[in-house]
């Protein structure tokens, strides 16, 4: 018998998986499969090395969540300007409710030839979703064993391939609404052929004790490009739960950038495998946190491959009595010879009441490699808030203009020029909120 | 303009200031010389309202209004300005949008106008020209990466643009060669004023040179020990601060 939180979430599977799609194919039997491992396995806790900050059992044991309802009606976005924050874009924009996809809502456009976009239930046929979802990676089965969760539960999502040589002509923008409370539980699959290249937005908000789970598996193939800007902004008793699995081909690019402004609990869990030489990936990412907001970033790269180039650098504020948790691994495989690896994580205290958890690894077993790590944890300077104040700037200015500039080298990181200042506004926003 | 009665000043439960008197009118510049440890920058720190320098006794009024009672960004937006010995360096805040934040939040406080990024533009380039602070300068992160002489090129510009009532100079002389000190003294001089007063706080008699004051003070031991017109300043040059009970000169 597992224990509570498990149950639950194995009961919720038993009453609803025959309305999940792919009843009766491949993914009915893949989710039987994946039940029976998070039944073996349960919730993950702190018990657990990777979940050493961040107990899920425990979560769930305070907060229950049911399945969120289909929505079918109209939609208030939130007022939170994060809602809109990318508004200004070009974009292609799909709208998700509760985690289910809404045309009505979407604004797709005319998509160039060669790209094909469609919600997850009309791909489920294709034998390229088909290997997405049935893909596992070795290491770090731990901290991904929570995938199999989605993989039981998984309702809906974007599905993206690009073919060969193709460049998606504008970003395309995920929003995700949880407009009622509950869990959701979404799988985006996205497959760059060779060449392709595309820019993805991620929103994710509500202002519901919703349960977002979000699994987003990547294919990139050789030379191929993406860019990915990923936006949290959910409410204080919401659970959020993203895992990004990529695997980059030869010469293939990843920049990943995410602002977390965080919900009650959080966790981005991000996993690269470099399956082809001479490929890079760029997983940073920057966030704002206070009252008692938790939020964990997890990070494992693994350069199974020579040649390949990885940089984390993740920055985060924490006031109130927020916790941020950073861990990351860098992981070089014994005949990774040339690889370069860097994994940085900065964190600022606002207050003597929040707390940051950092732990960077390195796990190298080649000898001819450039890897580095590191992790700051401090407070804004108070000669530097004297100095900004001795000229008039009133102290709560000051301390912004020193929170901005301490972020901004994470945030110049995203890799879009207009998301990434659509960014510095909401965090400069974010500051102007917290003055009583 | 301001008027400092009995001064006492502790820092970190030690007595630096034990009783200072000093009355400036507008359209001076007084020059306070001392050797190290006399209390020279913990007086600038109490007047610019720096935490940690706690007055025991004593007032000090500036403009007839009980300066202890402001803030620090108080202080600045009625007209206090500290030319600082080692200014900070910030990184990720240009210098630019310091200063515009800077001009802007004590116009507000005054119920002024703020400037426009147009206007600004034109002022802060009318006013780093004869500083020779240049347009990369302005564009870096404040501080950062500036020599000794651009530092202190970059706090006589801020002066400049925010035109203080009562400027203080702490030590701006020092880590200084002699033709950057001229350039930030002539930069100075170019803001005297009949409406404007200005401390001068030197170890060394050299920026007295270039910077000429009305009165000169000597500070020793947390006391003004002597007062006098300019000529001091040379009499100190010659016999050093041995006869007023210090062992540094």
């Amino acid at each position: 018998m597992s224990e509570k939180a498990t149950q639950h979430f194995i009961e919720v599977y038993e009453e609803t998986r025959a309305a999940l799609p792919g009843a009766g194919g491949w993914l009915a039997r893949r989710r039987e499969a994946a039940i029976g491992s998070f039944r073996e396995a349960g919730l993950p806790h702190r018990r657990m090395e990777e979940w050493k900050y961040t107990d899920l059992r425990r979560t769930f044991e305070k907060a229950s969540f049911g399945p969120a309802p289909v929505h079918e009606g109209a939609v208030v976005l939130p007022e939170r300007r994060s809602a809109s924050a990318f508004a200004a874009i070009d974009r292609h924009v799909l709208v998700f409710v509760n985690g289910r996809y809404r045309d009505d809502l979407s604004r797709a456009g005319h998509l160039p030839k060669g790209v094909e976009l469609h919600a997850l239930d009309d791909v489920l046929h294709e034998q390229w979703a088909k290997d997405l979802v049935e893909r596992r990676f070795d290491d770090a089965r731990q901290a991904e064993n929570i995938v199999d969760l989605n993989t039981a539960l998984m309702s809906d999502g974007a599905c993206l391939r690009i073919r060969k040589g193709v460049k998606l002509d504008k970003p395309l923008h995920l929003l995700f609404v949880a407009q009622d409370a509950g869990a959701s539980h979404t799988r985006n699959l996205v497959l760059l052929e060779n060449e392709a290249e595309a820019t993805i937005f991620e929103t994710h908000i509500g202002e519901v004790a919703s349960f977002v789970d979000v699994v987003t598996d990547i294919v990139i193939g050789d030379g191929a490009r993406l860019n990915h800007v990923k936006l949290q902004d959910e409410a204080p008793d919401a659970v959020h739960l993203a895992t990004m699995r990529a695997r980059l081909a030869a010469e293939a690019k990843l920049s990943s950038f995410t602002l977390t402004l965080g919900c009650g609990v959080s966790r981005g869990q991000s996993f690269v495998l470099f399956s082809g030489e001479g490929a890079e990936a760029s997983i940073d990412g920057a966030y704002a946190l206070r009252n008692r907001q938790h939020a964990d970033q997890f990070c494992v790269i693994d350069h199974a491959v020579p040649a390949c180039t990885s940089h984390t650098l993740f920055k985060g504020v924490l006031d109130g009595e927020s916790e941020g948790v950073f861990q990351g691994k860098v992981i070089v495989r014994p005949h990774a010879q040339k690889s370069d690896g860097r994994q940085m994580t900065h964190a600022l205290l606002l207050s003597r009441d929040a707390a940051m958890n950092a732990k960077p690894e390195l796990e190298i077993y080649a000898d001819d490699v450039q890897c580095a790590h590191g992790s700051t944890v401090g407070e804004l300077s108070k000669e530097a808030v004297f100095y900004l104040r001795s000229r008039g700037i009133p102290e709560a200015e000051a301390r912004r203009l020193l929170v901005l500039a301490f972020l901004e080298e994470a945030l110049d990181l995203a890799p879009h020029n207009q998301a990434k200042d659509a960014l510095k506004l909401l965090v400069s926003e974010w500051f102007g909120e917290a003055a009583p | 303009m301001l008027e400092i009665r009995n001064l006492h000043v502790t820092v970190g439960g030690k007595e630096i200031l034990k009783g200072i008197d000093l009355d400036i009118r507008a359209g001076e510049v007084h020059a306070i010389m001392g050797p190290n440890g006399s209390g020279k920058s913990t007086l600038s720190y109490v007047l610019a309202g720096r935490d940690g320098y706690v007055v025991t006794e004593g007032s000090i009024r500036f403009k007839g209004k009980d300066l202890l009672e402001m803030n620090v960004d108080e202080r600045a937006a009625a007209g206090v300005f500290l030319a600082f010995q080692y200014p900070l360096e910030i990184p990720g805040v240009t210098t630019m949008t310091f200063l515009k934040t800077a001009l802007n939040a004590q116009r507000r406080a005054r119920g002024e106008e703020e400037l426009d990024a147009v206007r600004f533009l034109k002022l802060v380039r009318e006013k780093s020209r004869p500083l020779n602070v240049s347009d990369d300068m302005l564009k870096r992160s404040l501080n950062v990466g500036y020599s000794g002489g651009e530092k202190k090129r970059a706090e006589v510009l801020q002066m400049s643009l925010l035109e203080p009532v009562l400027a203080v100079l702490d030590e701006t002389d020092s880590g200084l060669d002699i033709d950057a000190l001229k350039t930030v003294a002539e930069g100075v001089n170019a803001l005297r004023s009949p409406e404007r007063a200005m401390v001068v706080i030197t170890h060394y008699q050299r920026l007295l040179d270039y910077i000429v004051p009305d009165v000169v003070h000597v500070l020793s031991q947390g006391r003004i020990v002597k007062t006098g017109g300019k000529d001091l300043a040379l009499e100190l040059e010659k016999s050093g601060y041995a006869e007023y009970g210090a062992d540094a000169a």
